[in-house]
């Protein structure tokens, strides 16, 4: 720095260097000729021999300034200046440069915050570098057709659980027995916590009900965070136990938008799920918990959950029972894999002792501490994948113009080469020419970085609401930081180099002599060779180019398609006109048997609304139900059966066609004889070709209810649009209160005419009326339900199209200017060929071919990259191949019309010129 | 200059910046007494060309080896002097040791009969 500032005040100071010296040279005059004098001459003989005696002062004042060598950062300033004129010169070019680069670069930067925020950020607490994520992976278990259950010591989980290729199955969820356990040893952690996401519950503040996500939390939560409070005190020890005053910790942000800051909140009564709970204080605005998915608005004391979740006392006891997330923060000192050695047996022996038998004790889970600086990884294993891939295509968009750029840089100079040689000879060094050139690169590039961050900031809010689709709850902080505009700056100036590169060393290569011997306008060797493209960098580039565009192409046919064939896939019910809605009356105070009756009331009064043809109601939406439970048909179970709790009307409600029998309607009543109706699939695969009707099915393993088998439907899909369609069986919610669990909550569906933005204020004052402590939440359209399940493919869909597109424009005008500049240079030569008789098609033919050849070079690398890499992709598309032949087809037209196009224009540009005029050019 | 021409050495390459660092070991100097030194010294032996006198004393200063600075001449004139700085110092050891080494060689190759004399 302090050499930067010297050399900035040498810059500056040049001026009176050159002041100086001449002072300098004309004290030295003075002194010599006082000197004459002093040995006899006169005063003007004196001066006269002692400019004599100093010599020529211009030569000498020329070779002294020599000696003060320009500093790198004044040559940089020469070279920017330069650079600057070079590029006001042609205007076009820069801007095309500067616009493929700030794409490309803003693409990139979009990208990597995403990634920044959802992948390599750390929590932000206190030394997030010695917090700990406790795993644990297993074989993935045998699925006994009998038993219809995992064989495992995980008899039941409340959890995500992801399939992992090398160790089968992975999961950050333990028992409470084993979080004691870790507890316990505390040689190597200071603080053990567990984290249990609450859901979404219902939480009234100051008379006003509303659904909020938070997250029930250990005593030791807060303070194992390293976390400070923006008002009033976090949850403690003391607060998670049996008894103690419940207190809650809410968000910065639930405090601010109904509290209007911390400090109001503290203190305050609220009240989550009719529980009255106490705010001890705030958390700092910063937080968001250790899971990034997540963002709960309250943090309650774990055992709360005893009060506000009801059911929630056996986990407590079961050692099976695997919910809780533990992190832990190790002492200082003490390493990751230390501590992993001192845990992992101690979980192991524990889990011994739960196993029920040989079997389970045959394929116990093995404990894994994984870095928790980022916090719970959910988050990270959803989008780390789908993340990478579009990571790498951004990357070949940058590289693509990359490659552009260096082309048209190649390409001009060339024409500059006579510049260059001159340079050259009068002495400029190799070094000095390449710098000058590397200049003009990074200068370009950086230009298209500063651009580029504005893409950016464009990019990063249609990203985030791209992904968000909607969804409220999702919580992606991406934004620009330090960190990114540190990626944007590298990339800038790693591309700037590399396009900047490849002229400066094409141009230097050549000697200084023929090259400035030729005139204008002609290329040496190129009339004894034909090739159009030097086959040299320029044609390496090109070729590149189009095997990086092709690779574009077919991401973007192959995510395309998947969409395409997700859209199309068979409902088998119409999902258009529905309006679908939740509410919960339990979480507002509704008990059995009461509840029931509460949620068919309001059907009935929904029903009743103008322009609502049908409702019903159902225990989730048919696209996000997954109920299972042990089923038999006259003894034989019948594994992989669904369930739907469903109220009256719901298949017509869906217009899911009924093919046999009747559907549940009013007739059934809590009293009346339970009764189901079976999806075709169950029909055909439990009864074959024998007639379900008034058939019994058992359901559940112990005090199972029997059930009568009324009606048969068309099969629907259930729990997604990917899986296939299951056997599915509709019960009467009302009627198997045991398994409906009814008041966890229950999802509305509309059929109605018209704007559905338009019922949205009946329904609310209907449910208001009814009981105001209820809020409606996931309002949603069925079309737009069906667009959230399958919103990673829209979003990869519309992405790649929309980089395919901007690929496309890239490489065209890339293309479309090296073809222009090659035809500019051999404009004389083209001349002579139409004067000697060359036909316009000739000409034609004569550009376009050498177009072709590069484009098929490129081709023939592309196609087997493609090959190759597409499989990577495999698990991101749906009913297709990864070398789906169409896709690839399909791309390989696109990119040779884009070729033919992009080389067509000026070629036919090349058949305009006159002979003669060409001629006259030499 | 004077009129008398005593028969003048050509300067070695790369000997002036040696002879320049020496002078300016005795104190703070203008680069015209410093080639009236030079010249002094040798007993007109060396005559410092002005055109390559001040080449070398900027290309000198650039390196660090002496510094400059401007103050009034002895005749109340300013002028720029240059003084050894503590680099310059060490060079000038350094090269000092290595010039004696290499005329000493010169000399016994070079007059061998005045060594077997002796």
């Amino acid at each position: 720095m302090k050499l930067f500032l010297h050399k900035l005040r040498s810059l500056s100071q040049r001026r009176r260097k050159e002041q100086e010296l001449r002072e300098e040279l004309e004290f030295h005059l003075d002194e010599e000729a006082e000197q004459h004098q002093a040995d006899g001459l006169a005063a003007a003989q004196a001066r006269e021999a002692a400019r004599r005696d100093l010599g020529n002062l211009t030569i000498t004042q020329e070779n002294t300034r020599a000696m003060w060598t320009w500093t790198i950062l004044e040559q940089l300033v020469q070279d920017l200046r330069f650079a600057l004129r070079t590029m006001a010169k042609n205007r076009g070019f820069t801007a095309l440069a500067v616009l493929s680069m700030a794409l490309g670069i803003g693409a990139n930067t979009a990208i990597y915050s995403c990634m920044d925020s959802i992948l390599l950020r750390s929590l932000p607490v206190d030394d997030p570098e010695s917090l700990v994520v406790l795993n644990w992976h297993s074989k993935v278990p045998r699925q006994t057709r009998t038993s219809q259950r995992a064989v495992h010591v995980m008899h039941s989980m409340d959890g995500s659980t992801y399939d992992d290729p090398r160790k089968g199955m992975i999961a950050g969820i333990f028992p409470y027995a084993a979080f004691e356990l870790i507890g316990r040893t505390d040689s190597v952690f200071s603080h053990v916590f567990a984290h249990y996401p609450s859901g979404n519950r219902t939480v009234q503040i100051k008379g006003q009900a509303d659904r909020a996500g938070g997250a029930f939390v250990s005593g030791d939560y807060f303070r194992g965070l390293g976390v400070v409070p923006a008002a009033g005190r976090l949850i403690a020890a003391e607060d998670d136990r049996v008894g103690a005053p419940p207190v809650a910790v809410l968000s910065f942000a639930l405090s601010n938008r109904r509290f209007g800051g911390p400090a109001n909140a503290t203190g305050q009564s609220i009240l989550i799920d009719n529980v009255p709970f106490t705010v001890a204080g705030v958390a700092p605005p910063e937080f968001f918990g250790v899971d990034p998915a997540l963002s709960p608005d309250f943090y309650l004391p774990l055992r709360t959950n005893l009060v506000v979740g009801g059911e929630f006392t056996p986990n407590y006891i079961d050692q099976n029972y695997y919910w809780l997330e533990i992190m832990g923060r190790l002492r200082p000192g003490v390493s990751l894999s230390q501590a992993q050695a001192v845990l992992a047996p101690a979980f192991q022996n524990w889990v011994a002792s739960t196993a029920a038998n040989a079997e389970e004790q045959a394929n116990l889970p093995a404990l894994v501490l994984k870095q928790g600086a980022g916090g719970l990884d959910s988050l990270r294993r959803q989008f780390s994948k789908p993340l990478n891939v579009l990571l790498v295509l951004v990357g070949l968009i940058l590289a693509l113009a990359c490659a552009n750029t260096a082309n048209l840089l190649l390409a001009r100079a060339t024409a500059r080469r006579r510049e260059l040689a001159l340079r050259r000879s009068l002495g400029a060094g190799r070094l000095r020419i390449i710098r000058q050139l590397l200049t003009e690169g990074v200068l370009l590039s950086t230009l298209g970085g500063a651009i580029g961050v504005l893409v950016a900031v464009w990019g990063i809010r249609f990203l985030t609401l791209l992904l968000a689709n909607g969804n409220e709850s999702f919580a992606l902080r991406a934004d620009l930081n330090w960190q990114v505009l540190g990626f944007t700056v590298a990339l800038s100036l790693l591309s700037g180099v590399l396009f900047g590169l490849a002229p400066a060393i094409q141009a230097t290569r050549t000697d200084a002599m023929p090259a400035l011997k030729e005139t204008r306008g002609s290329v040496p060797g190129m009339s004894a060779h034909r090739a159009f493209f030097r086959i040299n960098l320029s044609q390496i580039l090109v070729a590149a180019q189009i095997a990086m565009f092709l690779l574009i192409l077919v991401a973007a046919g192959l995510f395309a398609r998947t969409l395409a064939n997700l859209q199309s896939v068979q409902l088998g019910f119409m999902g258009e006109g529905v309006l679908l809605f939740q509410l919960n009356a339990r979480q507002a105070g509704h008990q059995d048997p009461e509840i029931v009756t509460f949620y068919s009331d309001l059907r009935d009064r929904f029903e009743a609304i103008p322009g609502v043809r049908n409702a019903s109601l159902s225990h989730a939406s048919l696209l996000k139900a997954g109920r299972q439970h042990p089923v038999s048909v006259a003894g034989v179970p019948a594994p992989g059966t669904r369930f739907l709790y469903t109220g009256p009307g719901f298949l017509t409600t869906m217009q899911i066609p009924l093919l046999r029998g009747r559907e549940i309607d009013r007739r059934d009543q809590p009293g009346s004889p339970a009764v189901a109706v079976v999806n075709e699939l169950f029909a055909k695969s439990n009864f074959g070709t024998r007639d379900p009707l008034g058939q019994h099915l058992k359901i559940g393993g112990t005090g199972a209810r029997e059930v009568e088998i009324i009606g048969v439907c068309a099969n629907t899909r259930y729990g997604g649009l990917k899986r296939d369609m299951p056997p599915v069986v509709f019960l009467a919610y009302n009627q198997v209160l045991q398994f409906s669990r009814v008041g966890q909550q229950m999802t509305y569906a509309l059929r109605i005419t018209g704007d559905p933005a338009s019922y949205v204020k009946a329904i609310r004052e209907i449910v208001t009326h009814a009981d105001a402590r209820i809020p409606v939440t996931d309002i949603i359209t069925q079309t737009a339900e069906i667009d959230q399940t399958i919103n990673q493919e829209i979003v990869f869909a519309k992405l790649s199209m929309g980089f395919a597109i901007l690929a496309l424009v890239i490489a065209c005008v890339g293309l479309y200017g090296t073809v222009s500049y090659n035809v500019a240079r051999r404009t004389s030569e083209i001349g002579i060929r139409m004067a000697l008789g060359a036909a316009r098609a000739d000409v034609v033919w004569m550009v376009l071919r050498d177009v072709l050849v590069a484009a098929s070079i490129g081709l023939a690398v592309g196609l087997p990259v493609t090959l190759g890499t597409s499989r990577y992709v495999e698990s991101f598309l749906f009913k297709m191949n990864a070398n789906d032949p169409l896709s690839l087809s399909l791309a390989v037209i696109v990119l040779l019309c884009a070729v033919l196009v992009a080389g067509f224009v000026p070629a036919r540009k090349a058949t305009r010129i006159d002979p003669t005029v060409a001629l006259r050019q030499e | 200059m004077s009129s008398k021409q005593p028969t003048r050495v050509e300067l070695l390459q790369g000997t002036l910046d040696l002879l320049i660092l020496r002078t300016l070991l005795a104190g703070p100097s203008h680069g015209h007494s410093i080639a009236k030194h030079i010249q002094r010294t040798s007993e007109d032996l060396l005559q410092v060309e002005t055109g390559s006198l001040y080449p070398a004393l900027h290309r000198l200063e650039a390196k660090g080896w002496i510094g400059a600075s401007w103050a009034l001449s002895d005749k109340g004139k300013r002028a720029k002097y240059y003084r050894l700085t503590q680099v310059g110092r060490k060079y000038l050891i350094a090269e000092q040791s290595k010039w004696d080494a290499f005329s000493r060689a010169m000399s016994l190759i070079l007059k061998p009969s005045e060594e077997e004399a002796q």
